[in-house]
């Protein structure tokens, strides 16, 4: 894919942790490709993976859910509720040949503003080889 | 009436053009038309913002795979941002109509296009072969093959509706296509786009009228068919009897616009004794228990709006011919109240309103009761 | 080897007939619900029988499903459940339905006594119409007596491994009961030890688990694996799913007939979900055209990540499909897949959790980590 494209790409924010990087990135003046909206959710297991599809499916070319890592989350287990859930959904995407590079979760701490840059820049660069959602054109959906 | 001569050898690419100028005049922003799903095994209904797009529709497609009327209502009933233009089969304006009336679908901005329909092939002979609908649906258009589905073979509403402009092709000499106006809108539209001049109108409609005649009678004898098949409890009972309850028709149903079905709410969920009370009493209770309810039920709930149009048997998986049924009560019902589904959009559905001199037979003591001419009592 | 009663008959379903007619007329239950024989052409429906009269026409074990029984005995109990005992007959896949409902919360199983039976699958419901199975139901019974693969069944029951029941107070064993007209009731509960007691046919010991079984068992795993690797399943991708959806009307029987889809209203008709002007409007920008009604693959993937880990496999939502889309089957193979993931068996333990309502801390491990590129 040329470099000229760039990915549209919702990301999924844990209120905790996750945003809380987010803004430390920000704060910081981390440059990072300016691909990713973030929507900020209380906790990443709100983020139902129905809300992931929604938006692949309308044309974004990738999401991002961020939370707390195992552990740590804000409420005691959420994050291992979206575990299993994101694993399930990996798996429907596995066996209907779907491209997981299009849904991604991961682990985000509060304190650290590299990763979401290090995280948002890979998921670019790995939907720029990906190309377009198919989606995006696709009126039968 | 007057009528005004498109030239075009087909109905399709005469409904197309039309749209494409609508477009190009600025008439609307978006069209609502069915075009062949990618893997050719049916049509679904396309909101298309590009006039070079519209190439790849079928206005009038073989099949009815979801009702016009249902895909306006998901579209627009809460309004819409682009004006919108929609090519609806007449059964399809008519539901459009009463949902509009239901105060369930916005028409005002809405511009209807309707069409001469020759009736619908079979959804599910359609999508098992595919090549098999075309062909037959091409026999429909020329006439020589009556309408693969029981229930428009006695539709006696294939031509113009209340819709805004009507394309007619039945009667009139090849090449042409008459495009009568049938509202404020449709006149408006049409001297916009400069149509031509008029057209053979006295034909068409002579036609229309000839076919109509015909199936009136056909409408009649398929009831009187379908009463002696399946009217009378038992019969009735027996009918119904392989329903699965998947209530996949009134899913299906352009008019049961409810969000949450009476038939499926907390309100028929009963306690097992109730149910066990149910079985000890007749010996055995159905499962689930309220099949005949549900079906009676949409009868009495949507009949006076049922324009025939016969997704619900499309959408049947056990071949219930609900929608020849729904046919024969809602003659019986809409009649009694001298309505038509569909016909004006002015005219109030019958159960939102009443004259206090009315239905006065219904006062009189039970044994001298006798229902108005035409109301079936029988079977 | 259990306790078990021989019952007399010449196939499995009048024995199983035959063993609901001794439980009701015995006193033992007060009612039984069973698939009754309701028409002429092989119409079948279920029905809860309290009259002994009214079981000569049951069959329970017809080859043919006009719903998940296990789904109909929750809407019947979920409110309260049964004040006297009834018997209920279920194949294992509603049995299953019916035990992963339990774990829903959605099911009051007290004074039910369910009896299943090793099930040699059903035909498609359309097979049934206009009379169409009755000339095929003696070979059928040949096959189930033998432990053979019937021809012309539903795909998912071809390829179903889970047709001997978990569970079950009593268990009638039809697969492999071979030609001598006698079959195996076993009890495998002390309520269904209970049942049993002093009823018609010789007590005895007889397994579940017979030579036929084991041999139609082989069959189904390598009919299963068949199924899942060729057509019609979607190729891989978007545009496989378009052509395989494509013709979906959206009418949504295949969730209204599913057991495990049991919520009152479903996030894909509720309000939220809604389509707006907005929404269209956002379509046209992105491309130019849109359909209408939209979201009809999110509804089916959507519908795959709220159930595919408790897909029992039943085949109603195929059954149920006004255009033959043979959504049975990738849901088996989709619901193979999450459910192996959670090494989760749905409906085979009553006191296991779904997958999605618990989780352990160490599992897992590598969803979350960083794993970019492809």
């Amino acid at each position: 894919m040329s470099e000229e494209f760039r990915p549209d790409i919702l990301g999924i924010f844990c209120r905790w942790c996750s945003y809380s990087a987010a803004d430390l990135a920000g704060v910081s003046r981390m440059k990072m490709p300016p691909t990713t909206k973030v929507v900020r959710v209380m906790c990443s297991s709100r983020a139902d993976p129905v809300f992931a599809l929604g938006a692949l499916l309308i044309g974004a070319d990738g999401v991002l859910v961020a939370g707390c890592a195992p552990g740590d989350c804000h409420y005691k287990t959420g994050n291992y509720q979206t575990r299993r859930r994101y694993a399930l959904v990996e798996k429907i995407f596995d066996t209907l040949g779907l491209d997981n590079r299009r849904l991604k979760l991961v682990w985000i701490p509060a304190s650290e503003g590299a990763k979401v840059k290090r995280v948002v820049t890979a998921m670019t660069e790995s939907l720029q080889e990906a190309g377009p959602n198919p989606t995006r054109a696709e009126m039968f959906i | 009436m007057k009528g005004i001569n498109l030239k075009s050898d087909d109905a399709n690419a005469a409904a197309r053009g039309l749209l494409a100028r609508g477009m190009e005049a600025g008439l609307w922003d978006a069209a609502l038309v069915p075009a062949r799903v990618p893997a050719g095994d049916s049509y679904a209904w396309l909101l298309l913002r590009d006039a070079a797009a519209l190439e790849r529709t079928t206005p009038l497609p073989p099949v009815m795979s979801v009702s016009g009327a249902r895909a306006l209502y998901k579209l627009a009933r809460h309004g819409t941002a682009r004006r919108v233009v929609a090519v609806l089969r007449p059964c399809e304006v008519r539901a459009a109509v009463e949902l509009y009336k239901r105060e369930q679908l916005p028409l005002d901005d809405i511009f209807l296009i309707s069409m001469d329909c020759p009736g619908a092939v079979p959804l599910k002979d359609y999508v098992e072969d595919p090549e098999a609908g075309e062909e037959l649906f091409g026999k429909m258009l020329a006439g020589v093959e009556e309408p693969g589905r029981e229930i428009c073979r006695s539709c006696d509403h294939f031509s113009h509706t209340a819709s805004d402009l009507h394309l007619g092709t039945l009667g009139v000499p090849e090449g042409n296509v008459v495009v009568v106006p049938a509202s404020a809108a449709g006149e408006a539209a049409a001297e916009k786009l400069g149509l031509g001049d008029a057209g053979p109108v006295a034909e068409w409609e002579a036609e229309v009228e000839k076919r109509n005649a015909s199936r009136r009678e056909a409408k009649e004898e398929a009831h009187r068919a379908l009463r002696e098949e399946a009217a009378g409890p038992e019969r009735l009972a027996a009918t119904l009897g392989r329903c699965i309850g998947c209530h996949g028709c009134r899913s299906v149903c352009p008019i049961c616009f409810c969000r949450q079905c009476y038939f499926e709410s907390e309100a028929l969920k009963v306690p097992a004794a109730n149910v066990f009370a149910r079985a000890e009493r007749k010996g055995a209770a159905r499962l689930p228990a309220d099949t005949f309810l549900f079906h009676l039920g949409r009868m009495a709930h949507i009949s006076l709006s049922c324009v025939s149009c016969g997704a619900c048997e499309d959408a049947c998986p056990v071949q219930i011919p609900v929608a020849q049924l729904f046919g024969l009560v809602a003659a019986n019902t809409q009649s009694l109240f001298d309505y038509e589904a569909g016909r004006d959009r002015a005219e109030a559905v019958p159960t939102t309103y009443y004259r206090e001199e009315e239905l006065a037979y219904l006062s009189e003591p039970y044994v001298e009761a006798r229902a108005p001419e035409g109301v079936g009592a029988d079977g | 080897m259990a306790k078990a009663a021989l019952m007399e008959g010449s196939n499995a379903d009048l024995a199983a007939r035959d063993l609901l007619k001794s439980l009701l007329s015995s006193g033992k239950v007060r009612g039984v619900m069973t698939l009754v024989e309701t028409g002429p052409a092989g119409e079948v429906n279920y029905e809860l029988v309290a009259d002994v009269a009214a079981l000569e026409n049951a069959t329970p074990l017809y080859p043919l499903m006009p719903a998940n029984a296990g789904g109909l005995l929750s809407r019947l109990t979920v409110l309260e459940g049964f004040e006297e005992p009834v018997a209920a007959f279920l194949r294992p896949c509603e049995l299953r339905a019916f035990v992963e409902l339990g774990k829903l919360h959605q099911v009051n199983a007290e004074n039910i006594l369910l009896i299943s039976a090793t099930c040699g699958g059903v035909y498609p419901l359309r097979a049934s119409l206009n009379g169409g199975l009755a000339d095929g139901l003696p070979a059928y019974w040949e096959a189930v007596a033998n432990g053979e693969a019937a021809e012309g069944l539903r795909p998912t029951c071809s390829a179903c491994e889970h047709f001997v029941p978990f569970g079950a107070d009593l268990v009638l064993a039809a697969v492999g009961s071979g030609g001598a007209g006698r079959l195996a009731v076993v009890a495998r509960t002390p309520r269904g030890d209970e049942a049993l007691e002093g009823l018609e046919g010789a007590a005895g010991e007889a397994e579940v688990e017979t030579a036929g079984v084991k041999s139609l068992r082989e069959k189904r795993g390598a009919a299963r694996a068949e199924l899942f690797e060729t057509e019609p399943l979607p190729a891989p991708g978007l545009e496989g799913l378009v052509a395989f959806f494509g013709r979906c009307v959206g009418c949504r029987s295949c969730r209204s007939v599913c057991p495990i889809c049991c919520c009152e209203i479903c996030y894909f008709d509720a309000a939220a979900t809604e389509p707006t002007p907005r929404t269209f409007d956002v379509h046209l920008k992105r491309k130019e055209g849109t359909r209408v009604p939209p979201d009809t693959l999110l509804f089916h993937l959507g519908r795959l990540t709220h159930m595919s880990a408790s897909c029992v496999g039943c085949g109603m939502c195929a059954d149920a499909c006004p255009v033959y889309v043979p959504v049975a089957t990738l849901f088996a193979k989709v619901g193979a897949e999450t459910q192996a993931l959670f090494e989760y068996v749905p409906g085979k333990d009553p006191e296991e959790e779904v997958p999605l309502q618990r989780f352990e801390e160490e599992e897992l491990a590598e969803v979350g980590e960083e794993r970019f590129g492809s």
